[in-house]
């Protein structure tokens, strides 16, 4: 197989096409980028993906959940009217104050936007709910609380706390009734509030009713990304409830309190909060796979694909949030923000360490109106490897457990237990082994699977607080690269620790980190290197050969 | 039902944190993990395999969510249970409450189910006699009331939780020894067609 994908040669040479004038940090080279169609980058499947296609990562965002546009019928206006209207908002604070529950505030001096102090949320007394858990202790009058990176907040329409990433919802109710207030207040207007900038801070606005979501970020992300998290915390809800569920109980009754419904599902929001801090996988639009053997992982997928019933849809293989194998059910996609919802509820529970769990779950972007039911289990006790099998009968579970036994007696007849657990013993690779001196780290995605290789982070960005750094730099990238108004396809960043270059193209995306004493022609024969080493490893790097049942 | 052979069906229910996961684990494993609190997921399913008067019997535990959320669909964990341990917070009046609630949902739904009450994390009343929420005896007199067993656990000492799921076992293969007396065919366990052989002998 390997033969007739070395003749797909069109990527190579990308005619130096990255050439930006020396002493910006960041340029659009405006030579065309190479010619290498989608589905023959480094990467992508030899039968056809296994995800719902993304092309990019505007698609995350933009079309399906365009529900926002119709919410703000003068959406053409857009940012600059968010501008101008933060104006009026201040005019009428003093009105506004009024519908906001009677609090007795300031909400003028409060809510200017270019004050240094936006929200005061010292405005109350924190109630304690001594029975919640630690970070609801966290006493949101304190400074502590303020320094923060970021904050989400969820609320209902009628400005009734849901969640909030730090401190008790209790104590933050009135700070929420002012977002609310704010949201309908532009509404009002035929209008809606994106985002206030302000003193480095963005505060962004999600609306899906009957939800509002509130991030207030002092991160380097841009607007759209910060949404774009929002997001994932809003499909989060769905998948515990079902859209149609969170709907139906609010047309029911709409101040209810929705906590009520999410009790004990605070730690799966905050951990996927905490994921999107580190993994790429979320600002990527893609999964990472276990880089392991193709012939290993080709009969690992073969085992799992034999263990088959008729009720499942989906039977997924997991390793610490990196993909070892997938089976789908021949027509059904999966979409990778419903993937990452899986592994972030994996990894966010010890619980299912012991026996095996049974779980109602909605996929909500393949279909927000149901469940699923979820069989998930370890397949060994000390052992990082999740099985997770989805099914769409909520009494299959004898049946879905039944495959589970088959599976992992397939795996012991064959004798590859011994071998999936070397491959688990070296989950990453060294970026050395690509042998590029001066490269550090990077990111691959291939567009067509929707899949993403990275090699470990290593020395210099030894610390958590480096990681996050580099992190925010394929971020900044990345949101250069995709802005919507003005995409970038090549970009040369020259920064005060690191070299970086990032090339998107219709077939894949490559965010790449080299040490600062490289030359930026250097970087770019770099990356002529850096893809061959890809296609060579890609049998390794990426699942080649989806199955289906 | 292929794969795992399971005797009996057993379901635990109960508002979330009073104990259920730690009850089973503490059952299962005889261990009991200090740390932050997690709640369950859904429901978790583990079979034990227990030996009464000579016999095996293997107990299907399902261990469900306390969390309200999944109320709506806790009949996929009942139904066709046979016994249901419903247990409440010894320190927790309106977890008692809720115990309430589960009671009379399995009365209406599940009335081959047996009831076992069990006020969970007695040792905390160990430490001090005032923490108890509610009183004994009325309690005592609602399993009474109900025809349930009434059993305290202590998932941290271990105290009286062996002796819970060796009853549970117990009744089950009693009960089992009737049906055999009275019904030929042997017994379907998932199916309601049983209802008229067990209430018989109902107490």
């Amino acid at each position: 197989m390997a033969a007739d994908i070395h003749k797909k040669k069109g990527w190579e040479g990308p005619n130096g096409s990255l050439v930006p004038a020396d002493g910006q940090p960041t340029e659009r080279s405006e030579s065309p980028t190479p010619g290498l169609a989608q589905g023959m980058e480094p990467g992508a499947g030899q039968e056809g993906a296994m995800f719902v296609h993304t092309r990019s990562y505007e698609d995350l965002t933009s079309p399906e959940d365009g529900d926002v546009a119709s919410r703000s019928p003068e959406k053409g206006r857009g940012y600059q009217a968010d501008q101008t209207s933060m104006e009026q908002i201040s005019k009428d604070f003093s009105e506004l104050s009024t519908q906001l529950m009677g609090m007795a505030l300031d909400l003028e001096e409060e809510m200017r936007p270019s004050q240094e102090d936006k929200m005061d949320l010292s405005l109350q007394t924190a109630r304690r709910d001594s029975a919640r858990s630690e970070k609801e202790d966290e006493d949101v009058t304190m400074e502590a609380w303020r320094m923060h990176q970021k904050h989400v907040f969820v609320l209902s329409e009628a400005g009734k706390p849901v969640y909030s990433r730090y401190g008790s919802e209790e104590a933050l109710s009135s700070t929420m009734g002012v977002m609310m207030g704010l949201v309908s207040f532009l509404e009002v207007e035929k209008n809606a509030i994106r985002s206030i900038h302000a003193d480095g801070y963005k505060v962004v606005f999600v609306r899906r009713s009957p939800l509002v979501l509130v991030a207030m970020a002092r991160t380097r992300q841009s607007e759209q990304e910060i949404a774009h998290e929002l997001l994932y915390i809003y499909y989060q809800i769905l998948s515990l409830l079902t859209w149609t569920q969170l709907n139906h109980i609010f047309q029911q009754k709409q101040n209810y309190d929705l906590r009520r419904l999410l009790a004990g599902s605070e730690r799966i929001t905050d951990n996927l909060l905490d994921l999107m801090a580190r993994d790429p996988s979320f600002l990527m639009g893609a999964a990472r796979c276990l880089p392991m053997a193709a012939g290993l992982r080709d009969a690992v997928s073969t085992c799992l694909q034999q263990a088959k019933a008729k009720s499942l849809v989906f039977s997924i293989l997991l390793s610490r949030n990196q993909l070892v194998s997938l089976v789908r059910r021949k027509d059904q996609f999966l979409h990778p923000i419903d993937l990452h919802l899986l592994f972030n509820l994996i990894s966010s529970s010890s619980s299912f360490r012991e026996g095996e769990a049974w779980t109602p779950i909605c996929l909500p972007k393949f279909n927000s109106s149901g469940f699923f039911h979820a069989h998930i289990s370890y397949l060994e006790q000390d052992m990082d490897l999740c099985l997770l099998l989805v099914s769409t009968d909520h009494e299959d579970f004898f049946t879905v457990s039944d495959c589970k036994r088959r599976f992992q007696e397939r795996l012991r007849k064959r004798g590859m237990s011994h071998a999936l657990q070397e491959a688990l013993r070296t989950p990453f690779y060294s970026v050395s082994q690509v042998g590029i001196p001066d490269l550090r780290h990077f990111i691959y995605k291939s567009k067509s699977s929707g899949l993403f290789t990275s090699p470990e982070i290593e020395a210099p960005y030894v610390s958590e607080e480096e990681k996050q750094r580099l992190l925010e730099l394929y971020q900044y990238l990345h949101s250069r690269a995709h802005n919507s108004s003005r995409p970038l396809k090549n970009i040369y960043f020259t920064g005060p620790s690191e070299n970086l270059l990032a090339w998107v193209t219709s077939a894949f995306e490559l965010y790449v980190c080299y040490s600062l004493l490289g030359t930026k022609a250097a970087a770019v024969s770099a990356v002529n290197k850096l893809m061959k080493w890809i296609r060579r490893e890609e049998d390794r790097l990426f699942i080649l050969t989806p199955q289906t049942y | 039902m292929s794969g795992q052979r399971v005797d009996a069906k057993v379901v635990m229910l109960g508002k979330e944190y009073v104990g259920k996961t730690s009850l089973v684990e503490r059952y299962v494993h005889n261990r009991f993990l200090v740390g932050p609190y997690q709640n369950t997921i859904g429901a978790a399913f583990v079979a034990k395999v227990m030996s009464v008067g000579g016999r095996t019997v293997t107990l299907g535990i399902w261990d469900t969510a306390g969390s309200e959320r999944y109320e709506a669909m806790s009949r996929i964990y009942y139904r066709g249970a046979r016994a249901a341990i419903v247990c409440y917070d010894l320190t927790d009046s309106s977890s008692f409450e809720r115990a309430k609630f589960w009671v009379t949902e399995l009365q209406n739904f599940e009335e081959n189910c047996r009831i076992y009450l069990c006020g969970t994390k007695s040792d905390l009343l160990e430490e001090d006699r005032k923490k108890r929420g509610i009183d004994f005896h009325d309690v005592q007199d609602y399993a009474d009331e109900i025809k349930a067993e009434l059993f305290e656990t202590s998932s941290k000492t271990g105290q009286s939780v062996d002796q819970l799921f060796q009853k549970v076992a117990e009744d089950y293969v009693q009960l089992m020894a009737f049906q055999v007396m009275t019904e030929d065919e042997g017994v379907d366990l998932s199916q309601k067609h049983s209802t008229y052989f067990y209430s018989c002998c109902h107490h």
